[in-house]
């Protein structure tokens, strides 16, 4: 058994399809989730992460989807952050790579990754948007 | 007079506002050795200070239109433009998008319409020779 | 008094029509640092695809990018597919991959072109170009129109791959691997390309695993990492891909490792043309709505992994789309690649991530003329043609 199946059995983690695997953590267990996933495979890159609004669940859903280049497994950790307040830990000190993808989240979704020095509104956005402070990505966005 | 050279050897100003690579890869096809337009002396220029013929590809991001109406200002006279692709013409499909102005021609006055998604190099030349006669007959905007 | 020069570079760039801006500070020829500005004022696509219909979105997703949309496509409808339950019939798999190798050797050829262009080799970039449109050629044979395929659909393809034409790219394929397996030589062996090339915007392993850098530049750093091996959509779990790996992490392994990857590609359509399974590819009725669910799709585009996050809550629109485009991450991510190089190097490192900025922005990246600060023509730039002091 290798490290990462002992690490995707301690985290729960669960498979949804052919090469891909779920694991769930609270909003604060998720940088030690990833630093223990850096640790024990380090062929493993971060793909993207997805934000997806869930208004009637009060949530924004963050998708982080890792992919470990040995053993050919796609490792998706979900976390829920609350709608009114969107915040959550940086994972750009560990994982550089994640930096593109936490700007986009934020320009798009607003949501707030505390310690990323970068983050900024108008990364993606025209000025006017960025004026009348709508998120188009959220499911209420007016005007967009 | 000026028109008159233009004849011989017009300039073009290609500008990207926010199109997928498609008409820009074309328009890049159409200045290459198949179909050589720089036997007619059509070539790209330089800088939009020497170009004679604006070529606008993209949807025309509201960003991307303040600075088409610059580099268009800083354009010598006469000139005229050509708007390749359907995204530059109406948006294509991406028209009523948030962050789109949705066509040059509400930014710029358009001379030729050249619509396709992406058009053929050869409607590409078309439109570009289109140009140049609308600018020998003393068209195009001033 | 300031301690650096700062120089912006681009977004003007003569030769791939793309904008881009690098705001490089230099200690005199060295790069001290770049920062990759990305004002940016995208088309809005996710929201547009959750707007419009699951047949729709298609045509919206393959218009992100005019390079490579077939893999756009290919993403988009795979994971559609998976969430309708819809399996291809396999020749519809066959037809897709060919038009996808199709894309990948005209894409590679291109950037290919463009930085023979970069370091200033204007006829070798005439000649790929000239030779580029043989493969144009044959992907408007096969898919009726040069650039944007369109041939996905939903549960299969839009048109049947007839006898005469396969003959025929199987013809042409035999011009364009004698071309290719030239222009490797001449990346080779030329004294010019090889002085520009060698040891510039050197990655480590770590670092491009890291800094989360996909596809060809991942590759030419020596992680064996290829959607179409380890994550087989399509028909490549029969046609099995080899893996194309180089260690030496420069700028010019990053271009011979793609012409080794379309030297590839030629015996993937090869093999694909020759294997053929029969059957009718063209579906008689479309789907039209989706179950409850989600899904991470991949695909190996020309430039690294393209990843779509799919969620559907049911009905006939889709709830969420995300894309992620390989030159989101090879371009924004990879500043740190830039640091210790002379500033004529910057534009060949930029050429050799393959920068498709559609991608990246989806937008223009527009910047304002300010004080000092000077526009610099890319080419001009790559040239020597600009010192500053």
């Amino acid at each position: 058994m290798t490290e990462l199946s002992s690490f995707l059995i301690k985290w729960g983690a669960e498979e949804v399809g052919p090469r891909r695997l779920v694991i769930r953590v609270e909003k604060d267990k998720l940088r030690d989730a990833v630093k223990e996933l850096v640790s024990v495979d380090e062929m493993i890159y971060l793909s993207t992460v997805s934000a997806v609004d869930y208004p009637e669940k009060g949530v924004i859903e963050l998708n982080y989807f890792f992919w470990s280049v040995t053993e050919k497994k796609g490792i998706i950790i979900k976390v829920e952050v609350p709608r009114d307040e969107p915040e959550i830990d940086t994972i750009t000190d560990i994982l550089p790579g994640a930096n593109n993808a936490e700007l986009e989240a934020h320009d798009l979704l607003g949501v707030v990754f505390k310690g990323n020095g970068s983050l900024r509104r108008g990364f993606l956005l025209p000025p006017e948007i960025v004026e009348a402070g709508v998120y188009p990505l959220r499911k209420d966005a007016k005007g967009v | 007079m000026r028109n008159k050279l233009i004849r011989y050897s017009p300039w073009l100003v290609h500008f990207n506002t926010g199109a997928c690579n498609g008409c820009d890869i074309e328009v890049l096809a159409a200045i290459t050795p198949l179909f050589d337009p720089e036997r007619m002396g059509v070539k790209l220029a330089p800088n939009p200070r020497h170009g004679d013929i604006l070529i606008v590809t993209g949807a025309v991001t509201k960003k991307a239109g303040e600075r088409l109406k610059r580099l268009y200002d800083q354009m010598p006279s006469p000139k005229a433009v050509v708007a390749v692709g359907a995204c530059a013409i109406s948006g294509g499909v991406f028209a009523g998008s948030y962050p789109l102005v949705s066509g040059a021609d509400k930014v710029i006055p358009v001379d030729v319409y050249v619509p396709g998604c992406p058009p053929r190099p050869e409607a590409i030349i078309d439109g570009i020779l289109k140009a140049i006669k609308k600018l020998e007959e003393g068209g195009g905007s001033d | 008094m300031v301690k650096y020069v700062e120089v912006p570079v681009g977004p003007q760039h003569p030769a791939l029509h793309e904008p881009i801006m690098l705001r490089v500070r230099l200690d005199g020829e060295v790069v001290e640092g770049v920062d990759i500005v990305t004002g940016y004022n995208h088309r809005g696509v996710e929201k547009l695809g959750e707007k419009n219909s699951w047949v729709r979105d298609i045509y919206i997703f393959s218009r992100i990018c005019g390079i490579c949309n077939a893999v756009h496509a290919q993403t988009y409808t795979q994971g559609v597919e998976k969430l309708m339950g819809v399996e291809p019939p396999l020749r519809a798999k066959y037809i897709r991959t060919i038009v996808m190798e199709l894309e990948r050797i005209h894409s590679h050829m291109l950037i290919n072109a463009v930085m023979a262009e970069a370091i200033g080799f204007d006829t070798l970039f005439m000649l790929i170009m000239r030779d580029r449109e043989r493969v144009m050629h044959l992907k408007e044979i096969v898919t009726g129109q040069r650039v944007h395929a369109d041939i996905h659909m939903i549960g299969g393809v839009k048109r049947d791959l007839r006898p005469e034409t396969a003959e025929k790219v199987l013809r042409v394929l035999d011009y364009i691997e004698a071309r290719l397996r030239y222009y490797k030589k001449v990346f080779e062996e030329d004294y010019t390309i090889r002085k520009r090339l060698e040891g510039v915007g050197k990655i480590s392993k770590q670092e491009a695993l890291k800094h989360s850098l996909v596809g060809p530049v991942l590759r030419a750093s020596g992680v064996p990492s290829d959607v179409r091996v380890d994550d087989p959509y399509s028909a490549y779990d029969e046609l099995k891909p080899n893996i194309v790996v180089r260690h030496e992490g420069d700028s010019l392994a990053r271009m011979l490792l793609r012409w080794d990857e379309a030297l590839e590609s030629v015996r993937l359509i090869r093999d694909a043309i020759k294997n053929m399974p029969k059957g009718n590819p063209v579906p008689k009725a479309i789907k039209r709505a989706a179950g409850k669910g989600e899904v991470f799709s991949r695909v190996e585009a020309p430039r690294g992994e393209l990843i779509y996050h799919i969620v559907s809550t049911g009905g006939p629109k889709p709830y969420r789309v995300k894309v992620r485009t390989p030159s989101f991450n090879n371009i924004v991510n990879s500043g740190f690649a830039y640091i210790g190089e002379r500033l004529a190097d910057v534009p060949v490192i930029l050429t050799s991530f393959d920068p498709c900025i559609s991608c990246t922005e989806r937008v223009l990246v527009v910047d304002e003329k300010r004080g000092l600060r000077k526009w610099v023509p890319f080419m001009a730039l790559s040239r020597g043609e600009i010192r500053v002091t």
